[in-house]
């Protein structure tokens, strides 16, 4: 049969395929000339090569890829993931270029080892593919972690992610075993017919359980509640840099599987699916935003913030699950998240480029009160931190507006198209949900109040801005700024990765099993339009 | 299609930039930038206000004219299509609700900038940089014609005025500021989520399932098929937790007078004269309109809590001694009006209400600029440590005097004009009641025509103190007069000359601005008093409906021809 490795396909995999040899070339370079702006070059030159191979590929490979015992698929979503991730590749490039560097050469391998990681979770169907690419992004992150330690914190951050993190893999691959069992296959397309055929049998109890610790293991790296105490410790222990990789690629790597994997490879789970993970988001975003309050230094403030966040993507996840579940189409639900997931990601990595950028010097910024009067300072980068923050906060005309508008339209299209006991359940979703938002507002005020309305104190003026980081927190200010004012330069990418799945999932199961007997290459696709007319 | 909407919108974006891009050459070329834009902007604001067409009420009947045609059309799609799955709309469009408050807007940018001429020497690019995006927001919110769009302009408007009042504020102002964002954005959040619940509902409605946010789609689906009365009953609530804020009616109002205190002059002046307005503007454009039965349901709470507020602010102002916090409290207290003039859902009232807020606006915005230049003559705020202040600035105390009078409703001037059909619409709302109502409504006009006579004796009061008496300056070192100090300079002269000629203006002419509102407002008023009836006067009088019509109906689902006729107001 058709070779796999087919020049086509090199193509479409050659985003990760760069990534991958450029962070092998730095891993082993790095042996031989340590320290370098060169390995900083590298890093930054491979996800732009990737962002511009992904920006004029078409999305959608030709039919053998999208077979059933395809590992990958390349439909809409993928792509916007992919996209995502390496633009915030470029970021992380900028972000991590120091002055005079003093990490070793590692460290860029490993970010971008983790990218290609992020970007293969994006694509990947199969469950020993989710899990591989899931490990990818992990392992990486440990290396990261490890490379920066400066003190016992830090150590401590590093063990404590790791361990956690090891604690989380397993329970997800004791899910997947949960999954195989009950599908008796690995591939999503073909769980998602096993189990679409058997419905209402009894033992499909099983799925609900491995969902449910699938969703355990996701939930670590989406730092949900309760999966979340990890964040704010790791965070503080480690650099603005680290957290910004950790705040922002797992957690997006974590969306997208979300979404495939248990949204759209488990049907007949939506029921228990809606009331577990709106649940969660309930408490995650309460709790977050709560503890969020009181925190005084940064990082910490921040994770308990990415934390709330992770709650406002679940509020996506629960109404996708509740549309599927009364028959509805729920591609804008899911159009949602992926939108909320990329402008969040984008924002942090901003916000964390400004600290980053202004711990360059002797004076670092760590607590709130080291912004104090900064404004005064560095106006240009004071301005471009108070513009990420506002984004997170979901105040228009900027991104962050975008995204929230998005998850609270899904989940009043539940309310709407829903009956009765779902209803009522979305309805204090959503209002519980604005009503955080308005409460999040309140810490981010207070770096921005800090910033702008207090005297600056002793130390301010040693705060150099330098590196690479200001370029990234530029960056990402830019994007959010023109998301916000044409946000359908996001949303529409978002929105075709949502009606691709939609259209998969439309597909009915029993055709697709019909398929199976007479044309085994062509059966279960995950497919989006655009490939269809290939 | 019209470029002039969409041009004074970007006039002041352009002057920010520019005023940002120029701080470094001193605030003495910044404030120049400003000055300029502004009056670029009014020019073209004001251009537009008096091409706005005017109409004689006969000519409007329920039916007939059910809403004018929008003037000055801008449009551009903004997200999605008309034809779905989204539809959200840049719609710009002057109606007779908007026009003068969008006019008032541009007005008192222009003294805004002119208030902030000498005082603001800190950081002034970022200031008047600030003031033109608040002017930017502040135009958008009047002539949104999409909900969504009116959602981005309502909120925008609060960055600017957050950095306004928290970096050039006075003593408090940090916490004033961020009391001031949450309180707003708190309440506004759930706004946010009604609207979208009102766009979803029609979205179900509609053949194709678009989710729409453009207000005239909207309506019109709302006008063929409104929605159940139980939903809009919560949705009324959703949308009032925003606007109620905002306005704002007791008991959401302790935002107000510490912002008020702690902003800048210009930043109470802006707050004052139009940011408040954007609240009771919220509640004639969405709630009656789109939820006239929810309106109605809510009709007798919003009215007493209008009534209490008046009181109570009133109450609250007799006894301060600060003059900044005094005319705070006063604006709470004139609100109140305001609202209860809307709440009335008559043709009076509304028309009354709509107006006063362009009255409020002119007279509290002129007060707290003269109270900004006393301020920057003296350095204080305090009642007992001035005196007798009309012998040594005489042109600052005739100003300042007629803007009281202006305020507590002389009748000549344009707080009269308001105030006078506010109350007529709040009797007319009583005698035109079932007789359960009646006397709960004679009750609430009552009380509120008492708050006038207290609105006169704060303000009176503050006016004995501070222009007449023995001249009395606050004393620096012990044993020294207070140094010389000059009478209005021109600029503090341009900042409120044109207050008081449009103060006098509608004081003598009202008829010429209602004539402007009457295509929006009365059919408005028209279509709020018929669910008003639906509401009350069909439940408690089946009666007297069956005598006066001579024909039986159903008690509980009349129709909606059925209906009595709206009030005979003029």
């Amino acid at each position: 049969m058709d070779a796999y490795v087919s020049p086509q396909l090199v193509g479409h995999l050659l985003p990760e395929i760069l990534l991958l040899a450029a962070g092998t070339v730095v891993l082993v370079g790095g042996a031989f000339h340590r320290r370098g702006h060169l390995w900083h070059l590298v890093a930054l030159a491979a996800p732009a090569l990737a962002l511009l191979v992904l920006w004029f590929q078409r999305p959608g490979p030709g039919a053998e890829w999208t077979a059933e015992a395809a590992p990958l698929a390349l439909d809409a979503m993928a792509r916007f993931a992919r996209i995502t991730v390496a633009l915030l590749g470029v970021l992380f490039a900028l972000l991590v270029w120091q002055r005079e560097p003093d990490r070793p050469a590692e460290y860029t391998g490993a970010l971008l080892l983790l990218e290609a990681g992020a970007m293969l979770a994006a694509s990947a169907a199969n469950l020993v593919m989710v899990f591989l690419a899931l490990e990818l992004v992990s392992i990486p992150s440990y290396v990261l972690l490890y490379l920066v330690r400066r003190a016992p914190d830090t150590q401590e951050a590093t063990i404590k992610y790791f361990l956690l993190s090891i604690l989380s893999s397993a329970l997800m691959l004791y899910g997947f075993s949960f999954l195989y069992g009950v599908a008796g296959a690995t591939h999503l397309a073909a769980i998602r017919r096993a189990l679409a055929a058997t419905t209402g049998q009894a033992w499909l109890g099983l799925g609900g359980l491995g969902m449910l610790l699938v969703l355990a293991g996701l939930g670590f790296k989406l730092a949900a509640v309760p999966f979340h105490f990890y964040a704010p410790d790791v965070y503080q222990g480690t650099t603005h840099e680290n957290t910004a990789v950790l705040a922002a690629v797992p957690k997006l790597a974590a969306a997208v599987v979300l979404v495939r994997l248990l949204w759209w490879a488990t049907p007949g789970l939506e029921d228990l699916g809606w009331r577990v993970v709106l649940v969660l988001a309930l408490v995650t975003m309460t709790l977050g935003n709560t503890l969020a309050l009181w925190q005084n230094h940064l990082r910490r403030l921040l994770a308990y913030s990415s934390v709330a966040h992770a709650g406002y993507m679940l509020v996506g996840l629960a109404a996708a699950f509740a549309l599927s579940h009364s028959g509805r189409a729920a591609d804008a639900a899911v159009t949602a998240l992926l939108f909320y997931a990329l402008v969040y990601a984008v924002a942090t990595a901003g916000i964390f480029a400004v600290l980053a950028a202004w711990s360059q010097g002797a004076k670092r910024v760590e607590t709130v009160e080291d912004l104090a009067g900064l404004s005064r300072h560095r106006p240009g980068l004071a301005a471009g931190l108070a513009v990420l923050l506002f984004s997170l906060a979901g105040i228009p005309p900027l991104a962050g507006f975008w995204g929230k508008f998005g998850l609270f339209s899904a989940a009043l299209q539940v309310v709407r198209q829903s009956p009765g006991e779902v209803s009522t359940w979305f309805v204090v979703l959503a209002v519980v949900g604005v009503l955080n938002a308005a409460a999040a507002a309140a810490y981010y005020l207070r770096i921005i109040g800090t910033m702008y309305f207090q005297e600056p104190g002793p130390e301010a003026d040693q705060v150099e801005p330098g590196g690479g980081a200001p370029l990234a927190a530029w960056g990402a200010v830019a994007l959010v700024v023109l998301l916000g004012l044409v946000p359908r330069l996001g949303l529409s990418g978002a929105s075709r990765a949502g009606a691709a799945l939609q259209a998969a999932a439309a597909a009915p199961v029993s055709t697709v099993a019909a398929q199976t007997e007479t044309a085994p290459a062509r059966q279960a696709r995950l497919v989006s339009p655009d490939s269809r007319e290939q | 299609m019209s470029t002039w909407l969409i041009v004074s919108l970007a006039l002041p974006l352009l002057g920010a930039a520019l005023a940002a891009g120029v701080a470094a050459a001193g605030y003495r070329v910044v404030r120049c930038v400003a000055l300029g834009t502004t009056l670029l902007t009014l020019l073209v604001a004001g251009y537009l206000a008096f091409q706005f067409p005017a109409d004689s009420p006969a000519r409007i009947t329920l039916e007939g004219a059910p809403q004018a045609e929008p003037f000055a059309l801008w449009e551009a799609q903004w997200f999605g299509s008309p034809e779905g799955p989204v539809d959200i709309r840049f719609s710009l469009g002057l109606d007779g609700l908007g026009v003068w408050l969008y006019a008032l807007s541009a007005l008192l940018m222009v003294t805004a900038v002119l208030i902030s001429w000498e005082t603001i020497t800190h950081r002034p690019g970022t200031y008047y940089a600030l003031l033109l995006l608040l002017e930017t927001g502040l135009l958008g919110v009047f002539t949104a014609r999409d909900i969504l769009l009116f959602y981005v302009f309502f909120e925008f408007t609060l960055l600017p005025l957050f950095f306004l009042i928290g970096i050039w504020g006075h003593e408090e102002r940090r916490y004033a500021a961020v009391k001031f964002f949450l309180y707003t954005l708190a309440g506004s959040v759930l706004t946010f989520l009604g609207l979208l619940a009102i766009a979803w509902w029609c979205a179900s409605q509609h053949p194709q399932g678009v989710l729409s946010f453009y207000l005239p789609t909207i309506e019109e689906q709302l006008r063929r098929t409104p929605l159940p009365a139980e939903l809009q009953w919560w949705l009324f609530l959703a949308l009032f937790a925003g606007f109620a804020v905002k306005v704002p009616l007791w008991p959401f109002h302790t935002w107000l007078p510490l912002a008020h205190v702690e902003a800048p002059t210009a930043g109470s002046v802006l707050l004052a004269g139009v940011l408040l307005k954007v609240g009771s503007y919220g509640f004639v454009r969405f709630c009656l309109p789109l939820l006239p039965a929810g309106s109605a349901a809510w009709m007798p709470w919003v009215m007493w809590l209008a009534v209490v507020g008046i009181l109570y602010a009133a109450l609250v102002a007799l006894v301060q001694w600060d003059i900044k916090r005094l005319i705070a409290y006063s604006s709470v207290s004139h609100l109140g009006f305001c609202m209860l003039g809307v709440f009335a859902m008559n043709r009076p009232g509304l028309e009354g209400g709509v107006l006063q807020m362009v009255n409020h606006g002119l007279s509290t915005a002129g007060l707290f600029s003269v109270v900004g230049m006393i301020y920057a003559r003296y350095h204080t705020r305090h009642m007992a440590e001035l005196g007798g202040l009309a012998r040594r600035l005489p042109l600052l105390s005739t100003v300042f005097l007629v803007l009281v009078l202006s305020s507590i409703g002389l009748p000549g001037l344009n707080g009269f004009a308001g105030e006078f059909l506010i109350l007529a619409g709040a009797f007319n709302r009583g005698w035109t009641a079932p007789a359960a109502y009646a006397g709960q409504l004679y009750l609430l006009a009552a009380l509120a025509t008492l708050g006038v006579v207290l609105g006169a004796w704060y303000m009176l009061g503050m006016v004995r103190q501070v222009l007449f008496g023995p001249l009395q300056e606050p004393v620096r070192e012990e044993g020294e007069p207070h140094p010389a100090v000059r009478d209005l300079r021109w600029y503090e002269l341009g900042a409120v000359a044109p207050l008081l000629v449009f103060v006098l203006w509608i004081g003598l002419q009202p008829g010429f601005f209602l004539q402007r509102m009457h295509s929006a407002l009365l059919p408005l008023a028209d279509r709020a008093a018929v669910s008003y009836y639906r509401s009350y006067a069909q439940a408690h009088l089946p009666a007297k409906n069956k005598e006066q019509k001579g024909q039986p109906q159903g008690e509980k689902q009349p129709r909606a021809e059925e209906a009595p006729p709206a009030d005979p107001a003029r």
